[in-house]
Parts: C-alpha cells; sequence; structure tokens
C-alpha cells in the first residue's frame, strides 16, 4: 500500500490569507506552553493507562519457577521459541490475520459502498439484516460452524479459520466502509460520471483512492479480531502446527495450573507485530490531524 | 470544502485488482500450507488427550502412543492435545460431526454424558482382558466399581485427582499450635493462624476455580454426608451437610477463611500458599511441586474427624473412554489395553501429579520416595469417595453438579458468608433439581 | 447539487442508508436508480451475501432450531416450542443478568466513548512525540484478553496485590476488588471501558481526520468560544461516525465473553454474569442447550431492538 494522502495546507478558500497568518502570531507563545502541558497530561493517562501491559511485560522477563536465572531475564522469549512452535504459530497467525483483512476489506468495501450510496428499500434492509444476523455471540455459532466446515473438511486448516473469521470480520467492517463513504460527498462522483465513468468505476477510481485512512481504520478492526481470536480457534484447530498464536497461548494451560512465564512471553510476541503494523500506518491516520491543531486548543 | 479531493493517491484500480488478486491467492497458500494432518491415518486409531500436566507429560504420552505395535488387524494409534478451554464443545462438535476421537481421556463425568447420548462404547471387554493379564487385580481398592453401569463399564479410570489438607509447619510453629485432627482443633488452630495474620482454611472460587465447589463438598462428605443418597437420589438438605456448611460459615465469621477467597483463582491460590499466606487448607496431590516448594516445609496433613467422628474426602477418577464412532472397536479396545500396561512409565518419569490407579505404580521408587504421595496413598485414598456420595456409580448428572452454576453460586454465597447454611443449602437444592436430569 | 445527471437519485441517495430521510419519497428514488447500476449494487453485495448466509445465516437456523428443542449439543431432541423461552423469562437469574447486561453495556459504551473522544481530541493537537502516545494507547486493544485479564487480577485480586496495597498504605481500607460484588461489577466495567477505548479512539480519530480544518478558523474569527466549536461543529460533524460506533460497541458489550468470564468467572455470586455468560454457562456448564440457547436469542432480540433504535439516530443525523 504504497497511496499516501498529503496534509492539507490549513487555509480554505473562505479565509483571507491574513487569518491563520495573524492568529498563528498570537498563539505561537500560550502555544508552546499548550503543547507542553498536554504532553504532560497524554503522558500521564498513557503510563497509568499501560500498567497492566507493564505487569505483562515484567511477567515475561521474570524468570520462570525452574530457571536459574535472576532479575529480568529473556530466558522466557527464547524458551518459546526454543522449546515451542511459536515461529510456526507466528506464521499461522501473520498468514490468517493477514488474508483475513485483505478479503474482509475487499468484500467490505464494495458493500458499504452500496450501503452508502444505494437507497432502495433492499440495500437498507440488508443493512439491517447484516446487522441483525452477526448479533447472534459466536459461542452459540461455533459449533454449528463446525459441524459445516468438517462437512467441508475445512476443519484443522487455517482456510476454515479464514473464512468464519472474514465473515465474522465481514459485517463490521461494512458497516464501518459504508460510514467513511459517507462522508465523501458525492459531488466528487458526479463529476466522473459526467466523465462517462460507471458506479463501478467511480467507485473504484474516485471513492476508494480517497478511502484509505477508512480502509485501513477497518483493516485494524479485522486485524486485531483476527489476531485475538481464540474463541473459534480452540474448537476448529487440533494441530500443534496449526495453531495460531492465541492457540500457542492456550497450549501452557494445564489442568488446574498455568505456564504463565510461558503465556506472558507469547503474549509479548503477539503484541509485537500489531504495534508495528501501528507504527508503520501512523502516519496515515493522522492526515488532517496535523492541520488541526487549532481544534483541541 | 472537501479535503479528500485534493488528495493524491496511486491507489489505482490495477493496484485494487491487484489486491483482490492477493486476497484470492492467499488463503489457497494458506490452504495448502495448512490442513496437512486432519486426519492422519486411514483405519488407525484416534487418540484425543488432555494437558494433564506439563508439556513433558503430552510428550511421553505420545511417545507412548506412537510406540502402540498392533496385533493382527487391528489398527495403529495417533495422537492428539485437546486443550481445557471449551474442551467439551471441542468434543461435542467433532462427535457430532463424526470427526471425534475413537479413545480419549477428557473431563471427569465426559464419559457418562457421551455414554448418555449414545456416543460410548462399553469397555467390558477391556475390562476381561485386564482381568486375565493381572491388572485388574492391581487397581487401589474402590477404584473401578464407580465407572460400572448397568450396561457395562462405561470408562476405565487411569489417574486420581484427590483433594486433600496440605500445612504450612513454619506457620503452625509460629502460631504455636498443634496440626488439627477434627474439626474442633480446626476452628481453634485457624483462631491461632489468624492471630498471625495467616490462613487457617485456604481454598478459592474465582474464575475457572474448582476448589472452592470441592471444598464445600469435601466438607460434606468428611462429615459423612454428601449430595446423594446412597441409590443416587438428590439428598441436600441432609443433616451433616447443613452441620457440615454451618462450620464453614463459622470458620468464616472467624475470619479463618480469606475473605477475598471467593474471588482467587488457582494462580492466587498457589500464590498465596507460596508467600505462606496459608497455614492450612484445600489442595491437591503434587501440589508442592507445583507452587514450587519442595522442602518440606509445605506439606500433606494427615485427615481429619468430623464433629461425627466420620472422615472422608473427594476423589475425581480420571478415566480413558471409547467412542462408538471408531474404524474397528476392536482396535480401540486392544489400544486401551496396551495402554492402561504403560502408564507406569508416566509415573516413573515423575509426569504425574496426580495418583496412580494400580498399587504396584505406588510401590515404585519414583513414586515413593515422595512422602507426600505416600501419605496421600496411605491415609486419604482408602476414605476418599467421588461427587456422586453417598451414592456410588457415577452418572451425568456429576458433570452438571462439579462444573455448573448451581455449585458455584453455592460456593460463592458460603465464601461471601452473607447468608444461613439452610437457606444456602435450599437455594443450592432447587438450583440442581432444575438442571439435573432424573 | 445536480441532478441532471443519470445517476441523480444516486446523488441524492447518499446522505442516509435508509428510505424514508430527505429528499422524496422511497418509490420516486427506486425509479430513478438505473438498471445497470442496480446491477452494479447487487454484484458489489454478492461476496457478503454469500459469507453472511454461511457464517450467520446458517448457525442462526441452527440456534433457532437448538432453542425450540430439548436435546443436547450433539443431538438434537424433541420440538418443545417455546417452552424453552418461557423457562428462560421465568428464572430471576435471567432478569439479573440482563441488568447486569444493561449497566455493562451503558458503561462500557459511553465509557469509552468518552475516553476514547477525550484523547483522539488531545492527540489531534500538536504534543511532541504524539504519534508514539497513539500507539502507545491502541495497546489495551491489541493484548489478548487471557493475557491482559490475568494482569488485571494480578494487580488487584488478593490483599497483596498492587492496588490494593496502594490504598493500604494510602489509608483507605483494602478493598476486595474481585470479592465484593459491587466492586467486582466496577472492575469489569472498567476493564472492559480499558480495552475497548483505544476502538473508539480510533474511529473518532478517523471522523476527525475527515473534518476540514479551516471550518474551526473561520468559527474562531467569528469568535467562537471552544465549548461552542466542540458542540457545534466538531460533534455534528463527527455524530454520523459517533453513531456507529456506539452502535458497534453496542454489540461488542452484549456479546462480550472473554472480558467478563476470564476476570470474574461472572461471579461472586452472580454479580457480573451478563446475558452472554449466563447464555455460556447454562450450555457448556450446565448442559442445557435448549434453554441457553434461547437466552442467547433473546439477547439478540433485545440488541437488535435497542440498534434499529440507534440506526433511527444516524438516519436523523444524516439530515444536516
Amino acid at each position: 500500500m504504497s497511496a499516501v494522502l498529503h496534509a492539507h495546507p490549513a487555509s480554505g478558500p473562505a479565509l483571507g490569507v491574513a487569518g491563520p497568518e495573524k492568529s498563528r502570531r498570537v498563539l505561537s507563545d500560550a502555544g508552546l506552553r499548550g503543547r507542553w502541558w498536554r504532553f504532560v497530561l497524554i503522558l500521564a493517562i498513557t503510563a497509568i493507562v499501560l500498567v497492566p501491559i507493564m505487569v505483562t511485560v515484567v511477567l515475561a522477563l521474570t524468570p520462570g519457577p525452574n530457571s536459574t536465572a535472576t532479575g529480568l531475564t529473556l530466558e522466557n522469549l527464547s524458551n518459546v521459541f526454543s522449546k515451542t512452535l511459536a515461529a510456526t504459530w507466528l506464521k499461522n497467525s501473520l498468514i490468517t490475520t493477514v488474508s483475513t483483512v485483505i478479503v474482509s476489506v475487499a468484500v467490505a468495501a464494495p458493500a458499504g459502498y452500496v450501503l452508502s450510496r444505494g437507497r432502495s428499500k433492499a440495500v437498507s434492509g440488508y443493512s439491517l439484516l447484516l446487522f441483525v444476523m452477526q448479533s447472534l455471540p459466536i459461542i452459540t455459532s461455533v459449533v454449528p460452524l463446525f459441524i459445516l466446515f468438517a462437512g467441508l473438511g475445512l476443519v484443522d486448516n487455517l482456510l476454515g479459520l479464514i473464512i468464519i473469521y472474514v465473515g465474522s470480520t465481514m459485517t463490521v467492517a461494512t458497516w464501518m466502509m459504508a460510514a467513511y463513504f459517507d462522508s465523501i460527498p458525492v459531488s466528487l462522483e458526479e463529476a466522473s460520471w459526467i466523465d462517462g465513468c460507471s458506479v463501478f468505476g467511480s467507485f473504484t477510481k474516485v471513492v476508494l483512492r480517497n478511502s484509505l485512512p477508512g480502509i485501513l481504520s477497518t483493516a485494524i478492526f479485522a486485524f486485531l479480531l483476527a489476531w485475538n481470536d481464540y474463541l473459534v480457534a480452540i474448537v476448529f484447530l487440533r494441530s500443534n502446527e496449526i495453531f495460531t498464536l492465541p492457540m500457542g497461548v492456550q497450549s501452557f494451560f494445564q489442568q488446574n495450573a498455568t505456564d504463565w512465564s510461558g503465556v506472558m512471553a507469547l503474549a509479548v510476541v503477539m503484541m509485537l507485530p500489531p504495534i508495528v503494523v501501528f507504527a508503520t500506518l501512523n502516519k496515515y491516520f493522522s492526515v488532517g490531524g496535523i492541520g488541526g491543531s487549532l481544534a483541541g486548543r | 470544502m472537501t479535503v479528500q479531493s485534493e488528495a493524491s493517491s496511486n491507489f489505482s484500480r490495477r493496484g485494487f485488482l491487484g489486491l483482490t488478486a492477493a486476497a484470492a491467492a492467499v488463503p489457497l497458500l494458506a490452504a495448502c500450507g495448512g490442513g496437512s494432518s486432519s486426519s492422519s491415518s486411514g483405519g488407525g486409531i484416534k487418540f484425543w488427550d488432555m494437558p494433564w500436566a506439563t508439556p513433558a507429560y503430552n510428550d511421553a504420552a505420545k511417545k507412548i502412543t506412537e510406540a502402540y505395535a498392533p496385533t493382527g488387524s487391528n489398527g495403529k494409534a495417533g495422537y492428539q492435545i485437546i486443550q481445557w478451554n471449551n474442551f467439551y464443545q471441542t468434543y461435542s462438535s467433532a462427535i457430532a460431526s463424526k470427526t471425534g476421537p475413537a479413545v480419549s481421556t477428557g473431563g471427569g463425568f465426559q464419559a457418562f454424558q457421551f455414554e448418555q447420548q449414545g456416543q460410548i462404547a462399553y469397555a467390558d471387554k477391556v475390562v476381561e482382558a485386564l482381568k486375565k493379564n493381572g491388572q485388574f487385580d492391581d487397581f487401589l481398592p474402590g477404584v473401578l466399581e464407580p465407572f460400572k453401569s448397568d450396561k457395562g463399564y462405561v470408562a476405565i479410570p487411569w489417574q486420581l485427582d484427590m483433594r486433600v489438607f496440605w500445612y504450612r509447619k513454619s506457620l503452625f510453629d509460629q502460631a504455636g499450635v498443634a496440626l488439627p485432627t477434627d474439626w474442633a482443633s480446626l476452628l481453634e488452630a485457624g483462631k491461632a493462624l489468624k492471630k498471625i495474620g495467616a490462613v487457617g482454611f485456604g481454598t478459592g472460587a474465582g474464575a475457572g476455580n474448582n476448589f472452592g465447589n470441592h471444598s464445600m463438598i469435601m466438607m460434606m462428605v468428611n462429615n459423612g454426608g454428601g449430595v446423594f443418597t446412597k441409590d443416587g437420589q438428590l439428598d441436600v438438605m441432609n443433616d451433616r451437610n447443613v452441620e457440615a456448611i454451618e462450620f464453614l460459615l463459622e470458620l468464616h465469621s472467624n475470619g479463618i477463611i480469606d475473605p477475598a477467597a471467593v474471588s482467587y483463582t488457582t494462580d492466587n491460590m498457589s500464590a498465596q500458599w507460596k508467600d505462606k499466606k496459608i497455614g492450612y487448607g484445600v489442595f491437591q496431590a503434587g501440589a508442592a511441586e507445583r507452587i514450587g516448594d519442595t522442602s518440606g516445609d509445605f506439606a500433606v496433613a494427615s485427615p481429619i474427624a468430623g464433629p461425627h467422628g466420620d472422615k472422608g474426602t473427594l476423589v475425581f477418577p480420571n478415566n480413558i473412554m471409547m467412542y462408538k464412532n471408531t474404524p474397528s472397536q476392536e482396535s480401540s479396545e486392544a489400544f486401551l489395553v496396551y495402554y492402561m500396561g504403560q502408564l507406569k512409565q508416566l509415573w516413573q518419569q515423575k509426569l504425574m501429579a496426580a495418583l496412580p490407579v494400580f498399587k504396584s505404580i505406588t510401590e515404585l521408587p519414583e513414586f515413593a520416595s515422595n512422602a507426600n504421595n505416600v501419605k496421600i496413598v496411605k491415609e486419604w485414598q482408602p476414605i476418599a469417595k467421588t461427587f456422586a456420595a453417598q451414592g456410588s456409580t457415577l452418572n451425568a448428572n456429576l458433570a452438571v453438579l462439579d462444573g455448573g452454576q448451581a455449585l458455584n453460586q453455592f460456593t460463592q454465597t458460603i465464601l461471601t458468608g452473607k447468608t444461613d447454611a439452610k437457606t444456602a443449602l435450599q437455594a443450592f437444592k432447587t438450583g440442581l433439581e432444575s438442571v439435573i436430569k432424573k | 447539487m445536480s441532478t441532471t445527471t443519470a445517476q441523480s437519485g444516486l446523488a441524492r441517495a447518499r446522505r442516509g442508508l435508509a428510505p424514508g430521510g430527505p429528499g422524496g419519497g422511497p418509490s420516486n428514488r427506486k425509479s430513478k436508480l438505473s438498471s445497470q447500476t442496480r446491477r452494479t449494487f447487487f454484484w458489489l453485495l454478492l461476496p457478503s451475501i454469500v459469507l453472511l448466509v454461511l457464517i450467520h445465516g446458517y448457525p442462526l437456523v441452527y440456534a433457532g432450531v437448538q432453542a425450540t428443542h430439548d436435546g443436547s449439543l450433539i443431538d438434537t431432541g424433541n420440538f418443545v416450542g417455546v417452552e424453552n423461552f418461557g423457562h428462560v423469562l421465568s428464572s430471576p437469574a435471567f432478569w439479573k443478568a440482563a441488568q447486569f447486561t444493561l449497566w455493562f453495556t451503558i458503561v462500557g459504551v459511553f465509557g469509552s466513548w468518552l475516553v476514547g473522544l477525550g484523547l483522539a481530541l488531545l492527540l489531534r493537537t500538536k504534543i511532541p512525540a504524539g504519534g508514539t502516545f497513539k500507539i502507545l494507547l491502541l495497546l489495551p486493544w491489541v493484548v489478548p484478553i487471557v493475557v491482559s485479564s490475568t494482569a488485571w487480577n494480578w494487580l488487584v485480586a488478593t490483599p497483596d496485590s498492587l492496588i490494593p496495597s496502594l490504598f493500604r498504605s494510602l489509608g483507605l481500607g483494602t478493598p476486595l476488588f474481585l470479592a465484593d460484588p459491587n466492586l467486582a461489577a466496577v472492575m469489569v466495567m472498567a476493564f472492559k471501558v480499558w480495552v475497548s477505548f483505544p476502538f473508539m479512539m480510533m474511529m473518532i480519530s478517523a471522523a476527525l481526520a475527515s473534518v476540514d480544518t479551516t471550518v474551526y478558523e473561520a468559527a474562531s474569527m467569528d469568535g467562537a468560544s471552544k465549548w461552542q466549536q466542540f458542540s457545534q461543529i466538531t460533534l455534528p460533524l463527527i455524530a454520523r461516525s459517533t453513531y456507529i460506533s456506539w452502535i458497534l460497541m453496542t454489540i461488542f458489550c452484549v456479546n462480550d465473553f472473554p472480558t467478563i468470564y476470564l476476570l470474574t468467572g461472572g461471579g461472586p455470586v452472580d454479580a457480573t454474569t451478563s446475558l452472554v455468560v449466563l447464555a455460556y454457562r447454562t450450555v457448556f456448564q450446565d448442559f442445557q442447550t435448549g434453554p441457553g440457547v434461547a437466552i442467547a436469542f433473546l439477547m439478540t432480540l433485545t440488541l437488535v431492538v435497542v440498534s434499529v433504535f440507534l440506526y433511527r439516530q444516524i438516519r436523523k443525523s444524516s439530515v444536516e
């Protein structure tokens, strides 16, 4: 995904050039102080919010019960990679999640477009149907889905898992895409229609190419749902070499006992890819946010 | 007014098509890399096992399974670990779709649940074979009988999960009090421990923790009570149960039961033991190894007598069952007989926390060198009763009792102390009546 | 707005999802959708329709069968009509769980929204290392619940855990966060807000990103206060997004199983048992498949009613 949305100059056509120039000058001193004040505030909030995460990291770095190490150590992390199939689980999780994200967006974006633009009774009915049908909790769906998928030979198989994840992310993803498309004025499309574009053409050329933030939010939603699920995986996956990471976490739970150093170490492994994804995509989210510095002052 | 209109982008149509193509390709790749092992072998026996202990246990059990060399036309066996989380769902959905195992371990009363639903193959022929090879006489007393139903043996026990009292020597020394021998002295010891800030009746009923539930029934059984009559009728309100629950409430009101115990997970409980916060309480075999304190300070106590002189505790005989959906019933039976014969390896390698079902294994030096184990076999095993107490045969209702909401609510009510024994037992009885099948 | 193009119906339609909004009656609009457009719409919807039927439709029908039978997970059993529903509706446990679900959802939705909104607005301003904070604040959503619930348990469960010790040293006694029924309910809700606010923050950030910032400059030139700017510009501009995020979070809260189950197991004594936890325990611990699935159904029904109400709000908010 190489698309980049550029930040926009803060001045709009409605304002004279002098306006923003002037306010910016007045603001500079107080603005700077405000910036640091806000920095301290967000630092404090973040620190409090992350206490449970820090607990996780500390527990992951604390030597396990049978270890000779003292202080904090990377031993647990190296253990999960050397003594379990963590690398394979990581690969499986990545395959499952990336496939889910791509297919989910590919299904949800066109459907969301129809939900946003179409205005027949059928479309709004479908929009509601999407909602109603996915409201049944997953715990009651797993058994029938398993029986269905067993018949199709899609059990203990990542493809089966991906199909279910796409199905369960698709409904919300469609809504999220529709919400985003609503913010894109139809007037943009009208111009392309006049140029002879079809509805599909304007969808791909005009709407989609302006929807990166929406697509990314949806993708992240799908990513996290697929990345963290264990309720489906626990019933569908059997073989150690097919496990995703959340199933790997489950494998540390013995009867009435849990290898917490293993769980926490694997949890840290599980946290890293989403962090990388967020960090990479962050700049695409902040579009508009940069120019909006006056908003929350 | 349009911010987006200026946005430059190379999110072209071709890019989108490429994306779609990738979307189609990735799952295919995944499919190729994936489903390698869904059906392991044609005609082979699928054996499903749980993570009963550390991963080394499962490795050993797998080795035993794969070392099985069938005779005649019998099939080989494949080993599969099933995670504890939602295991009943996993078994049910597999059985319903005919992709389930031929032989499995599993939850304590799972065999009886699936028997009720017509999915279990009776093990009478296995019992016959065990009689012939001598293992039948090797069972510890009273271990096999609970599995005999009107129609046959529902499953074969292979290990015993026992509830016993453990204690901290150093805390008793510090409190200057002797180990309890009966309920009265347990109360006194509890008060003394309380003075030094320790807990005199350790238990827990938080998320996923059944020890609290078990300690309720354990105390009933300790007093000669139980939830069922000898012929299996529900009998919650008997005097012995009322007395036992009144005693637990007395412990609670004296601060001998930790007021936070109602929310303790098994890990919270273990941590409390490890940190020397609990002086005396309910735990299981192998607890010393589990909390990582084998110094001898943390040890198994002797059974205590109730006010009428009764002794007793709870045992969960974990078992191996066979299913009707098998490539060959003879193969299932042959494998199960073989597996029972190999069990001693697991204790020889010191992989099991639970007790073995065979006398000969309790005599192995690897097992007998552990004083706590010996004490449990010698003092606790003979007085242990199942959840079916005062009845003697197991049944599907016990699964409802064990994991169900009625007992859990009852336990949590007692552990929060805001009730009296009869009201709580009455609610427990009503709750059980609504879910137990006649 | 031009209405001379062939797709004018489409053009006017963009403001809302459902018929009955501004711009004329449905029949009028429908007739203007060209058949080619309708065909395109159908093809665009098709993949989602297939998945909906497969992944949601089939289990829904299956659950309908289970809810009206007296069988087990394996065997359907006999048809009992609405007996299971009657049984469920007459049980106090159901109503208690319904009440808890309501509070859990209200706090979960608005708590996470308020926190998410506050942080999204704060992060929208110029802050040193703002991007890093944004990523760090998404972490609660990223960590698997089975892990974060353990971390929370570790922080509060025993009298010697970090937070109770902190309270003690401040002279506030030693609260039993998970053992006291009221505190346990508070803890579960706080945990849910903690897990959910990053989603809200992300939704609101995305919505704010599409807001034209020059609007604020114009407003501030006109002498609008910050509160006026917020309530009269920001909120209306993100209203649609907000409603949708409320609806989604309502689903997430009502359907949430692991957050509650892993932290408290629904206890102590039912204090934190929501409908979905009750349904789970009824099916998988009491092995009452029919009544348990009936609970899930009733829950879904309520959810649908609530969301149709919110859905109407979306339509209203489309009228600018």
